[in-house]
């Protein structure tokens, strides 16, 4: 079982890493690392089971609580960049390059 | 029997995260986003953790789903710019419906097969607890801490008065 929630775990969080590498998108970056916060939820609550560790199950619920936060600061930062006419892709971001 | 619907629930995930990842349009990666997240929902029911299982379904699947497809549909929805990088992938509908039934389809046997069965793990009574007493007590700093963060990234979705 662990080798297994293990594998799901890679994959989802493979997919999520690539979308916030791969995707131009601001909407689909930020997809793509909700995904991995999914995935690393699964990991701690298989192991929260197999150890009866209580406080990974607590931590697991603080992550949903935080990944909850960040996705609507992230939507209104995103809505932010919109109104300020600057697209909804990363490249018309450029400001912080240097 | 919770072997296999943790691995059919991880396979359904997979699948729709690679979906997710090759799609270009954003509605089709929400959706699939939504029918990720709702295996995950499964699998931490499967492992024992239903309090967190309804949690996921309800914070993201609910509410946080809602707010991305309402950014995707304020923000058009449709790929800018150049994306050859991607080939084009055309999502057919059925498949998201098949991930829909896959779901209600494992929970309505698990449920099914819980009164009789061992079809779920159950839930650790000492566990429960142990999980209670460290969210309002060694984490309780942190709780509220999220909380206040939850407060204010409730302000960021405020107007301004620029934007008005």
């Amino acid at each position: 079982m662990t080798s297994i929630v293990w594998t799901i775990t890679g994959l989802l969080f493979a997919a999520g890493l690539a979308m916030v590498v791969l995707r131009r998108q601001l909407l689909a970056m930020l997809l793509g690392v909700e995904l991995m916060l999914a995935a690393v939820n699964v990991a701690l609550v298989h192991h929260a089971g197999l150890f009866s560790d209580a406080q990974a199950m607590a931590a697991v619920a603080i992550v949903i609580a935080i990944a909850a936060a960040e996705a609507v600061v992230g939507l209104s930062l995103i809505l932010r960049v919109l109104r300020a006419g600057r697209g909804v892709d990363a490249d018309g971001l450029s400001e912080l390059r240097g | 029997m919770t072997l296999w619907a943790v691995i059919l629930a991880g396979a359904v995930a997979a699948a729709f995260a690679g979906i997710m990842l090759f799609s270009r349009s954003l509605y089709v990666s929400a959706v699939c986003l939504l029918v990720v997240l709702l295996q995950t929902g499964l699998i931490f029911l499967l492992r024992g953790a239903a309090l967190l299982g309804f949690l996921q379904v309800m914070v993201y699947a609910g509410a946080v789903m809602v707010l991305v497809v309402i950014t995707i549909m304020a923000t058009g929805g449709e790929p800018h710019g150049d994306f050859s990088r991607f080939a084009d992938f055309s999502f057919p509908r059925w498949v998201a419906v098949l991930g829909f039934a896959i779901f209600a389809a494992v929970i309505a046997s698990a449920l099914k097969l819980g009164a009789s069965s061992a079809a779920v793990a159950p839930a650790d009574p000492a566990l429960a607890a142990g999980f209670s007493a460290a969210l309002f007590n060694s984490y309780a700093l942190a709780t509220e801490a999220v909380t206040l963060l939850m407060f204010l990234a409730a302000l960021a979705v405020l107007p301004d008065k620029e934007a008005a």
